[in-house]
């Protein structure tokens, strides 16, 4: 039977440093993330959610804990049991606080090659699809630097969509958007989360949109907990 | 999608620059490579174009090119007498200065053997061999004389009938050709005051003897102005060449090597000679200069590759954030450094075509240098990206992660 959560988390913890210098930057911290969930985690900044996000992306495994992803066991304690690489390939979606595109490629090439990452043959289609999906075909070959911040955030966010992921993460998109484009972000995430299936955990300090989202999480010195 | 195209095409100015920077290194390197070879080239024409089995010198010399060869005339007739051999040429060689037109031209003389050597054998880009013993001359085309132009030397005038074309010495002197006769009388060219004190000190001479009171017609010979001093006795030859029988060659050469006043040379020795003696110090300095150019051009095109890649790092992390195989990223640097190795070399290529004509001496692009030049380019490239792929290998995703 298929699961329904897209990735959960059980027991994971991380330290920093050593001795007085240590930091525990994840303390024992479970989370599960269903399909078609859009959740926010909230925190100060140094409360472990960029450490979290790290974990979940599959790119800096906690110490100790595992992490499920469509029901397989990938991480356990540090450990990867699958291509982490190919997972983040096919099933994960990175936003990032800056839109973070590929300077060299226009709009579509930066959706184009997501897609041809993860395997999919019509890239090309695919990445107008999305581009038009999120409003933004009129700047396919636009490079980043003359697109608008809001503009970046929607190419990144088509470029996350490019293989149809199971998984979303990001990490404060919102944080160089105002106040109108960052609500719009918010609920494009809501939107894809809903349409297309996708869990979307979101990363934000922005109290401004939280009844976007289907749960908030909130961390702090490690620890998470329901807001 | 190539993404070493992609991001050429985006930096498109700044990477033709640097292949344009690189190329004019290259050019740099290949021109010297090509210097040396055409040093070479035109050091052995004068060698090759005798067409000689055999070069009779001067006993226990290298002669006449690495040093000084005086050889007894009769050595010509000596050498023609030896069973197996088909012709003994007289050749001379010696280098003369003069001006024409207020310009100073500096001429390797070389004396063919008329009528047997009228430069038969020479490879002539315009008019014709020597036709006649005296006053015809073939001369190079880098003298800036066209047939038909006479040049005078030693009091009279020899006109040009033929023109080759890269006949130099090793210095990078033009190279004339006259019959033997004329090289010597050119040779022994006097100033008008001191063949005069010349004649009046044999005529004294004369006077002083029974021969000269008894035959008094060798004083109107002595006092004749055709008459040159050295002329009582031959003057000596450079070298005689010997062509021989190709089954006797080994046996003509142990008879002359028995022969006490001179040393034997085939035609390969005479050649090492030349550039061993002559060459070596030139391509010794060439050679160590190119290495230095280019060591030079490796850690150049390094360090643009390394910056190159240190300046996409934040895109690299992107694209290992989202799963790219390493392959393709390895890829993405090589690709460019390959491309600029190619780029760069068809701009030496370019560059050396439109600008080596004009230098001084010949660079000469030979089919080795021709084919090795692209090969090593790629080569140093390709090791020269290892600074830039061991960067990518290193950039860690979650950079990509970082504000």
């Amino acid at each position: 039977m298929e699961d329904t959560y897209a990735v959960r988390a059980v027991d994971l913890s991380k330290t920093y440093g050593t001795g007085q210098a240590e930091v525990k930057a994840l303390d024992h911290v479970s989370l599960t993330i269903a399909r078609g969930t859009v959740a926010a985690l909230l925190g100060p900044s140094g409360s472990g959610k960029s450490t979290l996000i790290k974990a979940l992306g599959f790119v800096s495994p906690a110490d100790t804990g595992e992490v499920f992803f469509g029901g397989r066991l990938v991480v356990k304690d540090g450990v990867p049991l699958a291509d982490l690489a190919s997972l983040r390939r096919r099933h994960l979606g990175f936003v990032f606080q800056k839109a973070n595109l590929t300077s060299f490629l226009t709009a579509r090439e930066n959706v184009e090659i997501a897609c041809e990452f993860g395997g999919k043959s019509d890239g090309a289609r695919r990445a107008r699809e999305l581009l038009e999906y999120l409003d933004v075909a009129g700047r396919e070959h636009s490079y980043p630097e003359m697109l608008s911040g809001g503009e970046q955030q929607r190419v990144a966010i088509a470029r996350a969509l490019a293989n149809e992921p199971s998984l979303i993460l990001a990490d404060e998109p919102t944080a160089a958007l105002d106040s109108v484009r960052s609500r719009n972000v918010m609920e494009l995430f809501r939107r894809v989360a809903h349409d297309r299936g996708a869990a979307v955990l979101v990363v934000t300090h922005d109290h401004r949109a939280l009844e976007v989202f289907d749960v908030i999480y909130e961390m702090e010195d490690g620890r998470l907990r329901p807001h | 999608m190539n993404l070493a195209l992609r991001d050429v095409r985006r930096h498109l100015a700044r990477f033709i620059g640097t292949a344009a920077g690189l190329g004019l290194l290259l050019s740099v390197v290949i021109g010297m490579q090509g210097i040396y070879a055409g040093m070479v080239d035109d050091a052995t024409i004068l060698t090759r174009a005798m067409r000689a089995d055999l070069w009779l010198v001067q006993r226990d010399t290298r002669g006449p090119f690495a040093e000084g060869s005086r050889l007894d005339p009769s050595v010509e007739a000596r050498a023609a007498a030896v069973p197996g051999v088909r012709t003994a040429r007289p050749y001379t060689y010696q280098l003369i200065q003069r001006e024409r037109r207020g310009a100073v031209l500096r001429i390797a003389l070389v004396g063919l053997g008329w009528p047997d050597d009228p430069g038969r054998s020479l490879p002539l880009v315009r008019g014709r061999h020597l036709h006649q013993s005296h006053g015809e001359m073939i001369v190079d085309a880098s003298l800036g004389l066209g047939i038909g132009e006479s040049l005078t030397l030693a009091g009279e005038p020899y006109r040009v009938v033929g023109l080759t074309k890269n006949a130099l010495t090793s210095g990078g002197e033009s190279v004339a050709f006259v019959s033997v006769a004329d090289a010597e009388l050119i040779a022994f060219d006097q100033p008008a005051e001191a063949a005069m004190l010349e004649r009046e000190r044999v005529v004294e001479r004369l006077r002083r003897t029974d021969l000269g009171r008894g035959q008094p017609a060798l004083e109107d010979l002595a006092t004749s102005p055709r008459w040159r001093a050295p002329a009582l006795a031959s003057p000596p030859l450079a070298a005689v060449l010997v062509q021989a029988d190709p089954h006797r060659l080994a046996e003509v050469r142990e008879v002359m090597r028995s022969w006490g006043d001179v040393s034997v040379y085939a035609q390969g020795e005479e050649e090492a000679l030349l550039l061993g003696g002559v060459v070596q110090r030139a391509r010794m300095q060439i050679g160590l200069f190119t290495v230095i150019l280019t060591l030079t051009a490796a850690v150049i095109v390094m360090m643009v590759m390394y910056n190159l890649t240190l300046e996409k790092t934040h895109d690299l992390a992107v694209l290992k954030l989202m799963g790219a195989p390493g392959p393709r990223l390895l890829g993405l640097v090589l690709q460019q450094a390959w491309l600029l190795g190619a780029l760069g070399y068809a701009v030496a290529y370019g560059m050396g075509a439109v600008v080596f004509p004009m230098f001084p001496r010949r660079v000469l692009l030979t089919d080795t240098i021709t084919l090795v030049a692209p090969l090593a380019t790629m080569a140093i490239v390709t090791l020269a990206s290892a600074l830039g792929l061991t960067h990518v290998m290193r950039i860690d995703p979650s950079r990509a992660l970082e504000a």
